[in-house]
């Protein structure tokens, strides 16, 4: 054979999946990367839809508050006289490749269309440019008041808000383009420093501050729901022990804290003490209340959970020893402080220490991951027989993800009443552990970013979404000239809205936001055939 | 010769796992006599307490209650055995068909045609042709919610994670809860049925069993018998549990999953809606999130006894009502909730299979 002719042997190159013509069965590290890759692309549609909304965010305040608002389009439309002009149109030029290049990949990808647009220092660069333009746009504003910076506009009523959503957007991307191979390998550590970097400043810049700051209040409660999702991931996630009754141990957690800061039995512990007490009340009870779950499987397990979940704020409904209470439950917990200073009433330190927390819990949770007990996890969840067989101690196994679980929730709890002054029995219902097994399963099992990014979801369609459905579709009513939009009592619909929108993620993205690979593969192995589905009619 | 014996039976004395082990077999089989050892127990402690007119009055209770769970249970039971998922919709089909119900007497009078007179002043033949008419109904109209919630929210899911179609099943429950709160409103909502079902049967040792409890104990025993004899004699009742016992094959021989799966749904939720009318009439009024504490009671009454098994769902289904209203009576109403649930975990800890069931392989 002549030596021009260059065919490489097929065993000395990789063959590509579609090369192949099946999916291979994945192997743990492979499908770790693959999860990865999920994150990079969740970096990519977060900073994207940052951008845009950043973008828009003055026009609909514009329009929602009656004029007083600037947006780029203002200074775009306006004569191009001004230094912030040329800021805005940088900004316009990098968003607008960062949006070409993710459609052109997303299109190359999934669907096989074109080549994938690779330029991804590139784009990194032009991201960076952009935040770079939006950060100087609001140093001019913001800090030197330079009205003259557009020409003759100068009404720039929420530029802050704006500003930081499009250098939030622009700064996520170039960080997922110019890291994307650390973000593939560490997902969740990249995903806990974003989330604290941009997370910490959401109530300083949408803000005011006052104690009944809603927005901080809204996103103190999402904090808690994520902390929860976390928690549940373990037990539901990693190791396949399906919790319908996760509240019990949120509710364990702020009794146990309520009590040891509050009149009713006289204990004045400093918080920052009550936090590990809690949390080690909390593991205590998820080790005795999961040892009875040990012989039961599947949904007997579920139901058990459930049980204990309806028990326990039964029993502080009914003020139990005396100890919680009853129906109007622990009152007058006092606020923590620290170094002298007390939180009180103002939401955002609760929020800023929960924030802290998480991505603690986020750090720890993925080293746990892939720790000897991790894996043991795995290896009950897929299969609890085979496990055993291979010398993991099942019962310790199990009982160390129920307390560990649990403690996240202790965490939580001790927090939730810390803030609230005062935790009463329906707090804790049903509804509670619905909802954080809702986060769980929406975000994508077994993984902490899907986890926390479910949490963030489902917290941010709970309370933020639908308390202002109301005022945003009279908006969007006026704007289009629909006005009956605006007429329809939402508030009546709540509960149908929220009902559907967890249908439609569902039915859209069954694993999750982030589903875990190699628990998808390794569910679809154990299921029935894809060929049977396919005569089946099930697709 | 010391030494052979050594081989021939070692001399391994019982480890403490083995023991536990030997004595949890024992308990899982004596536990059904047990269960009604307990209860029967609790029915002479209140005898005692109270007076056996009370006694008999709880028991009369019970076993109202009971049947209401045990008609609710049947749908959960059918519904896990065939594609082992937890329809949390279920309870809220239950509320929902209560309120056809409703609409059924109501249109009817606005047609001219005024089915609760006709049931209140027209004797027994008055009544039972109202229910000719209001049941049936009722049962299409619920059978065919439960068909669409399964086509709309399930069937797409059947091979997806097992987790997915239990958070749409929480999201059909919160559509049909909000639903029916939009279009009903906070407040319980009277049925007008009330009075379709009245007065004293007979006293016996001064118990006074009055028709209602006899019509909601008789519909439900019959409503079951009828439906354990639909699936042991029928076509599509044998299709059913071919499919739960084991799909594929099923398929392979022949049987159309779909159209089977659809039909277990909406049996399923007619046999609900039996509960629903009848809970109108027994009760007179109902609220729009009135399914959701049923149906997670009706849940534990199926895995009571024993999920897939429609006669341990029945059975469920009167012992945990009669277990609720009898603790309830000793220890205080406030704690009706924990008493099924404390039952429940000391049932599976000690019979993981629950009253009937059989060992379920491992779906986690």
């Amino acid at each position: 054979m002549p030596d021009g002719v260059a065919t490489p042997p097929l065993e000395e190159r990789p063959l590509a999946p579609e090369e192949v013509g099946v999916d291979l069965p994945f192997t743990a590290a492979e499908a770790a990367a693959e999860e990865g890759q999920a994150v990079f692309w969740i970096f990519v549609v977060a900073g994207l839809v940052f951008l845009v909304a950043g973008w828009l965010l003055p026009w609909f305040v514009e329009l929602t508050s009656n004029g007083v608002g600037f947006s780029p389009q203002d200074a775009v439309s306006s004569a191009p006289t001004g230094i912030g002009t040329v800021l805005v149109y940088v900004i316009g030029v990098a968003m607008v490749a960062n949006i070409a290049g993710a459609i052109s990949d997303v299109l190359a990808v999934h669907w096989h269309i074109g080549r994938p647009w690779r330029m991804e220092r590139t784009r990194a660069v032009l991201a960076l440019a952009g935040a770079i333009s939006a950060f100087s746009i609001w140093v001019l504003i913001g800090v030197y008041r330079e009205e003259d910076l557009f020409g003759h506009l100068s009404a720039f009523a929420s530029a802050d808000g704006a500003i930081w959503m499009t250098l939030t957007g622009m700064l996520v991307l170039a960080l997922a383009h110019g890291f994307r191979e650390q973000v593939a390998r560490h997902p969740d550590q990249f995903f806990a420093g974003v989330f604290l970097l941009f997370g910490a400043l959401v109530p300083v810049i949408f803000g005011n501050q006052q104690a009944t700051e809603v927005l901080t209040w809204a996103a103190g409660a999402a904090a808690v729901y994520t902390l929860l999702a976390l928690g549940l991931n373990v037990v539901v996630g990693f190791a396949g022990l399906l919790d319908l009754g996760y509240a019990a141990f949120f509710a364990i957690g702020a009794y146990t804290a309520g009590s040891m800061a509050s009149p009713r039995h006289g204990l004045h512990i400093p918080f920052w003490v009550i936090v590990f007490v809690a949390v080690a009340v909390a593991a205590l009870f998820g080790a005795v209340l999961g040892a009875p779950t040990l012989r039961l499987r599947g949904d007997y397990l579920a139901i058990v959970t459930l049980g204990f979940g309806e028990i326990i704020p039964n029993a502080a409904q009914n003020n139990l020893f005396s100890q919680t209470g009853g129906p109007n439950g622990i009152t007058g917990i006092r606020h923590p402080d620290i170094f002298g200073f007390n939180f009180g009433q103002n939401p955002r330190y609760y929020y800023w220490s929960l924030l802290f927390v998480i991505v603690l819990v986020i750090l720890a949770f993925s080293n746990l991951q892939r720790s000897r007990l991790g894996r043991a996890w795995v290896a009950i969840r897929e299969d609890e027989i085979a496990a055993a067989a291979t010398g993991i101690n099942t019962v310790s196994t199990k009982l160390l993800a129920f307390a560990i679980g649990a403690s996240v929730s202790g965490l939580a709890g001790s927090f939730y009443g810390a803030q609230l002054g005062v935790v009463t029995p329906e707090d804790f219902e049903f509804a509670v552990s619905v909802t954080a097994l809702t986060t769980v399963v929406l975000g994508g099992l077994g993984s902490n970013t899907g986890a926390a990014l479910g949490g963030i979801l489902v917290s941010f369609i709970i309370f933020w979404v639908l308390p202002h459905l109301q005022e945003w579709m009279t908006t969007v009513g006026q704007t289009t000239g629909i006005t009956s939009l605006g007429t329809i009592n939402y508030s009546t619909y709540t509960y149908i809205v929220y009902g559907l929108i967890l249908i439609s993620i569902m039915l859209l993205r069954p694993g999750g936001l982030l589903p875990s690979k190699a628990r998808k593969v390794e569910l679809q192995a154990g299921h029935e055939s894809e060929s049977l589905a396919a005569v089946q009619g099930v697709v | 010769m010391s030494q052979q014996t050594a081989v021939i039976r070692p001399a391994v004395r019982p480890t403490t796992a083995m023991r536990v082990r030997r004595i949890n077999e024992v308990a899982a089989q004596i536990f059904p006599a047990v269960i009604i050892a307990v209860l029967v127990l609790l029915i002479i402690i209140t005898a005692q307490q109270s007076g056996v007119a009370v006694a008999g009055e709880q028991l009369l209770n019970g076993l109202t209650i009971g049947g209401v769970y045990a008609l609710i249970a049947v749908g959960y039971t059918m519904v896990y055995g065939i594609i082992e998922l937890i329809n949390f919709a279920h309870g809220d089909v239950f509320t929902l068909s209560a309120f056809y119900s409703v609409l059924v007497v109501r249109y009817s009078s606005a047609l001219g045609f005024d089915l609760n007179s006709l049931a209140v002043n027209h004797g027994v033949g008055g009544f039972v042709l109202a229910m000719a008419i209001v049941l049936p109904i009722t049962m299409l109209l619920a059978g065919l919610t439960g068909v669409t919630i399964e086509r709309v929210a399930y069937r797409r899911l059947r091979n997806a994670p097992k987790l997915a179609p239990l958070i749409t099943a929480v999201g059909v429950s919160f559509f049909l809860e909000g639903l029916m709160q939009a279009r009903a409103g906070s407040a319980n909502v009277p049925t007008g049925m009330r009075d379709w079902v009245r007065g004293d049967a007979f006293t016996i040792g001064g118990v006074t069993v009055t028709w209602k409890d006899i019509f909601v104990v008789g519909s439900a025993v019959f409503a079951m018998v009828l439906l354990q004899t639909f699936v042991r004699r029928t076509r599509l009742g044998k299709a059913m549990r071919a499919t739960a016992q084991e799909r594929d094959a099923s398929l392979l021989s022949g049987i159309n999953i779909n159209r089977t799966i659809a039909a277990t749904f909406f049996i399923g939720s007619a046999m609900a809606a039996v509960g629903g009318v009848v809970y109108s009439i027994k009760e007179g009024e109902i609220t729009w999130n009135l399914g959701f504490q049923f149906g997670i009671i009706a849940f534990t009454s199926a895995v009571l006894g024993g999920i897939g098994n429609i006669v341990g769902a029945g059975l469920g289904g009167f012992l945990i009502g009669l277990f609720a209203v009898f603790g309830s009576q000793l220890i205080g109403a406030q704690w009706a909730n924990s008493i099924i649930f404390i039952m429940l975990i000391i049932v599976l800890t000690f019979r993981p299979v629950g009253l009937l069931g059989q060992r379920l392989p491992d779906r986690a």
